[in-house]
């Protein structure tokens, strides 16, 4: 059975819809927090800054484009995701965080940890598929790349001077070899 | 057909089959378990790759939103309560008014013209091994390089008046070396016609009269843009600016 969308889906819905007041109605609640976490493991308001940022966009890229809908309540899951988004920055910066595990976070709900796992995972997965990407041919790389932008199809092949069915045929040999490179990966 | 099942796939999503070839695709997809797979990772695949290359005006916007209130919450002082002399008082008094100032006017920020003319990007398709003066023109418009471009687009420019692209990218070139008025005119000209570039050049003109701090007309031109349009979103988180 599919899990209750949580009532706290109203953040995203405002990320999604950059709805100021309450996308600071989010800030309120949480900025604090992140802010008084890193000050304490080694880092600075701008760094905090910076993670909770990029969390709050993660997450906005994760509802428009993979239709992420929220199971559990809003700020513990933006908490844990800036918290784990700060581990990983101290260890790139080869820096051993005072918290050293998520000890603090142990009130935390199992659907929490495992919606940040999601919105880890896939992020790195993104990551990995615009690698392949890159490995293709540039005439692939701007059929795929135009087509991606948002824009008219139509709009794109005329861009391109092609035709739509051109496009069409191009664009699916195109992903076909980006699907098979991925694959290769996970081989 | 069934041989490559990740390019039937992807002809499949992408509607490059018939009709009767979509139906047996479908057929199939009840029973195949492995072709489930194929359609389930390609959906997965695609979605991943246009949330890194789609250009995302309402991601943009809200990237705007959190940086203010990224200045507001994380980096302004937090409030400390203290017992002023009425002296200073008067003093804390006229320094609030200046940074709540400082906020509204926010120099940081950039200008709304920087914040609001991206550069576009002049993509020019490949037609064979050799670079023509079109991908010459591109590279040159590409590496912000106007002046130089704006020549190698004129050129282009008169050998093909018809070409709505060249037309729209030498009329940002004219805007961008002070031609403004010039490169108007081609861009009016354009958004008359119906070419692929309708929009982009009547964005391309309110930019230029933002340039010259025109809100009046810039914002006429911004109302022309309709919902739909790749602008449109841009347009109207500039016109609530302005």
């Amino acid at each position: 059975m599919a899990k209750k969308v949580h009532e706290d889906q109203r953040y995203v819905t405002a990320l999604l819809n950059n709805n100021v007041a309450l996308v600071n109605e989010i800030y309120k609640k949480c900025a604090a927090k992140v802010k008084s976490f890193v000050l304490f493991n080694n880092g600075s308001a701008d760094d905090a800054a910076d993670i909770f940022q990029e969390a709050l966009v993660d997450i906005y890229n994760q509802a428009k484009y993979k239709n992420l809908e929220l199971t559990c309540p809003f700020e513990p899951f933006l908490l844990l995701v800036c918290k784990r988004k700060w581990l990983n920055e101290l260890k790139k910066r080869s820096i051993s965080p005072v918290t050293k595990n998520e000890d603090d976070l142990l009130h935390i709900g199992e659907d929490t940890f495992e919606q940040a796992e999601i919105l880890e995972t896939q992020k790195k997965q993104s990551a990995l598929f615009l690698k392949a990407f890159e490995k293709l041919g540039e005439r692939c790389k701007e059929i795929i790349t135009w087509s991606m932008k948002g824009e008219a199809q139509e709009k794109v092949a005329e861009a391109l001077g092609v035709t739509y069915g051109y496009l069409r045929k191009k664009k699916s040999e195109c992903m076909a070899s980006l699907v098979k490179l991925i694959d290769k990966k996970n081989d | 057909m069934t041989e490559d099942k990740i390019l039937w796939t992807a002809q499949y999503v992408e509607g490059d089959l018939d009709e009767a070839q979509r139906l047996e695709f479908e057929n199939f997809l009840t029973e195949d378990e492995e072709l489930k797979q194929y359609l389930a990772d390609y959906y997965d695949i695609h979605s991943s790759l246009e949330m890194e290359l789609a250009v995302d005006s309402q991601r943009s916007a809200l990237v705007d939103t959190l940086q203010t209130l990224n200045i507001q919450h994380f980096t302004a002082e937090q409030p400390k309560v203290v017992k002023l002399s009425s002296y200073l008082r008067w003093v804390s008094g006229v320094a609030a008014v200046l940074v709540i100032g400082m906020f509204i006017w926010a120099p940081w920020k950039g200008n709304l013209y920087e914040q609001f003319s991206t550069a576009p990007q002049m993509n020019v398709a490949e037609r064979g091994a050799e670079v023509s003066d079109l991908d010459k023109a591109a590279a040159l418009f590409n590496a912000h390089k106007y002046h130089e471009a704006k020549i190698a687009l004129a050129k282009l420019k008169s050998a093909d008046p018809e070409n709505a692209m060249v037309a729209y990218f030498y009329g940002v070139s004219l805007i961008e070396t002070n031609e403004a008025a010039k490169g108007r005119l081609l861009l009016e000209d354009l958004f008359k016609g119906k070419s692929v570039y309708k929009y982009d050049a009547a964005y391309a003109v309110a930019m230029s009269y933002l340039k010259e701090d025109k809100k009046a007309d810039t914002k006429f031109w911004l109302e022309k843009i309709p919902d739909g349009a790749v602008q449109y979103e841009k347009a109207q988180v500039l016109l609530k600016k302005l």
